[in-house]
């Protein structure tokens, strides 16, 4: 049984809305938030589930692009994205008033099992963009929250004021130690998952990170949930472009995930990432791809 | 109201209320687009491909976005035919919409297996043969690319079906009205056309394809040229009828595919664009066809100007 059989009853169905853009602004280094209104989306949005964008029309632009929901409430979307093409370029150029075609809400987003106590947050890069709704709403059902976010640099490192404010505890790592740990988030979670003892831990990051975290976590016994991003083209499983390959075999990430249970997926030899930014740019119902 | 245009075609037996058909791929099995629109204003469905047995299709990635177009090599992933009546077409009995199921296959004998299991099945109006996916390395385009092939998968699958039969046709030859002729000789009802070219690109930072079967098929509004020469070809060399597609966003699009001769139409790649674009090209076409006050929609078909 699919994520998609599971939640289809309580999950209101998608729909195409004009959204239209309130604000977008650079919260990072190559990184925008941008806001929407769209008041419909914004009432169904469940955490970890995405939208899938008309960016822009015309030749350059046929594919639409998924993007998780950073935040939603007050009939408006936040979307955290990465610049890595030519769609999020457009994006980060988007002024105030600029409409969009968006489909949503869409997929399979984050389950917090019950009577879960503990949670640990993990997020590479821009993995922390479909974590925003997740993280208040566990604090909202009196989880403590541990976040674990790594980054490049200090100046990378996505809305940790948003996270500090509802997490128990947050810890960082960089590549270059100018904030936290110097090294891969990967190197803080082996503590922290011996420390806090999770109920659940949710990663989201390039996938060789998940593949990491999702090992840690089996080591330990916990149960993880990963967000993954594939290249889309319908976004709600028609096409067959994004499949995510499980132990149940090909599932769609846009309708039976993004998010999956990490001991379902079997994980694929490391890929490039600069192939999937090239071509779909700022795809991202789990992360977008890291830069470099 | 009574309908200013009759929108009414007829394609074999198959029925439809208007002349728009979703394109096999882009559409699923209908039930993944039925949140987005009522699926009973549809001139048919067309399912994705379904073979006997449960096929995994392509690694990833799977799709890469080119000028106008987009590049897929999914590679017919599906559940098998089994899997595909007891789940996709339950659902489907329940909707209001004639069912075209599409038809895959690695051999002449696994076409035909797969139309013998779907002549039995009441729900379904036809059957699309799939002899044109560029996307697999046995059967699909090498059927779809040699006139003999072709001819002897459409006889192999005519003899086990008096269910409408159309076969789809691959743009990847040199003569595709040699191909449809073939067809036609062995009693296809109906041929459609075009499946997608076959093509290719190349990521410049890695130096490796986008696709990670390296080549793919190419849909979208980029072909749409090439795929209203090939209709006009075809519809030259066969009397049978022949749905038209590549590239359809419009109503204005569907009409060039008319006028050069097809009865039907189907959108495919449009949809992934805009899930709204096959009903909106159905009601396009009507108010096209009202505004020149042309009585019914079979008109277009054919009516060329050369």
């Amino acid at each position: 049984m699919t994520c998609a059989d599971t939640h289809t009853p309580g999950r209101p169905a998608p729909l195409v809305e004009r959204a239209s853009v309130l604000a977008n602004e650079r919260v990072a280094e190559g990184v925008g938030l941008v806001t929407f209104e769209a008041p419909r989306i914004a009432a169904g949005v469940q955490s970890g589930q995405f939208v899938h964008l008309r960016i822009a029309e015309g030749a350059e632009f046929i594919l639409r692009r998924p993007f998780s929901v950073f935040r939603a409430g007050a009939g408006r979307i936040e979307i955290l994205y990465q610049v890595v093409g030519r769609g999020t370029r457009v994006l980060a150029e988007a002024e105030p008033g600029t409409v969009m075609d968006a489909i949503g809400p869409l997929g399979c987003g984050w389950r917090i099992p019950e009577g879960t106590a503990h949670a640990l947050l993990v997020a590479g890069g821009l993995g922390a963009a479909p974590m925003g709704m997740l993280a208040h709403e566990l604090a909202r059902r009196g989880v403590a929250v541990t976040l674990a976010q790594g980054a490049p640099t200090a100046a990378r490192l996505l809305a940790h004021e948003l996270f500090e404010s509802v997490c128990r505890r947050t810890a960082y790592a960089t590549d270059d130690g100018t904030a936290g740990a110097c090294g891969f988030v990967t190197t803080l979670t082996p503590e922290l998952i011996a420390a806090d003892r999770p109920d659940v831990i949710y990663a989201c990051g390039p996938e060789p990170m998940q593949r990491i975290v999702a090992a840690q976590a089996a080591g330990a016994g916990v149960p993880c949930q990963v967000s993954l991003e594939r290249l889309m083209a319908c976004g709600v499983g028609a096409c067959l472009s994004c499949v995510v390959s499980t132990v149940h075999g090909r599932k769609r990430a846009c309708v039976d995930g993004p998010v999956f249970d990490a001991a379902e997926v079997l994980w694929e030899p490391a890929e490039d990432p600069e192939t999937h930014g090239d071509s779909v740019p700022g795809a991202s119902p789990g992360p977008a791809v890291e830069a470099s | 109201m009574t309908p200013a245009v009759d929108m009414r075609v007829r394609i074999g037996a198959l029925e439809m209320r208007n002349p728009v058909m979703t394109a096999s791929g882009t559409f699923g099995s209908g039930r993944e687009y039925a949140d987005f629109m009522d699926l009973s204003r549809l001139g048919a469905l067309v399912t994705k491909g379904v073979s006997l047995l449960p096929w995994a299709g392509n690694d990833s990635p799977r799709i890469a976005e080119t000028p106008s177009g987009m590049l897929n090599s999914i590679g017919l992933q599906n559940p098998g035919v089994e899997a595909f009546a007891a789940n996709d077409l339950v659902w489907l009995a329940t909707q209001d919409v004639p069912v075209v199921v599409n038809v895959s296959g690695h051999t002449v004998e696994e076409y035909a297996a797969v139309a013998e299991r779907l002549d039995a099945e009441p729900v379904v109006s036809a059957l699309e043969l799939n002899i044109s996916c560029p996307n697999v390395d046995e059967g699909g385009m090498a059927f779809g690319t040699s006139c003999p092939a072709a001819a002897q998968v459409t006889r192999a699958v005519r003899a086990v079906t008096d269910k409408t039969l159309i076969v789809k046709l691959s743009p990847n030859v040199t003569d595709i009205a040699e191909v449809a002729r073939a067809v036609e000789a062995e009693g296809a009802d109906a041929v459609s056309l075009i499946n997608t070219l076959l093509g290719m690109a190349i990521d410049t930072n890695t130096f490796r394809p986008r696709l990670a079967r390296g080549v793919g098929g190419l849909s979208g509004p980029a072909i749409r040229p090439v795929a209203v020469r090939m209709v006009w070809q075809v519809a030259r060399a066969v009397s049978i009828p022949v749905v038209g597609m590549g590239g359809i966003t419009c109503a204005e699009d569907a009409v060039e595919f008319m006028l050069v001769g097809a009865t039907a139409v189907a959108v495919g790649t449009g949809t992934f664009v805009d899930p709204r674009t096959p009903l909106a090209v159905a009601e396009g076409l009507e108010r096209f066809c009202a505004e020149r006050g042309l009585g019914h929609v079979t008109k277009l078909t054919g009516a060329l100007r050369e």
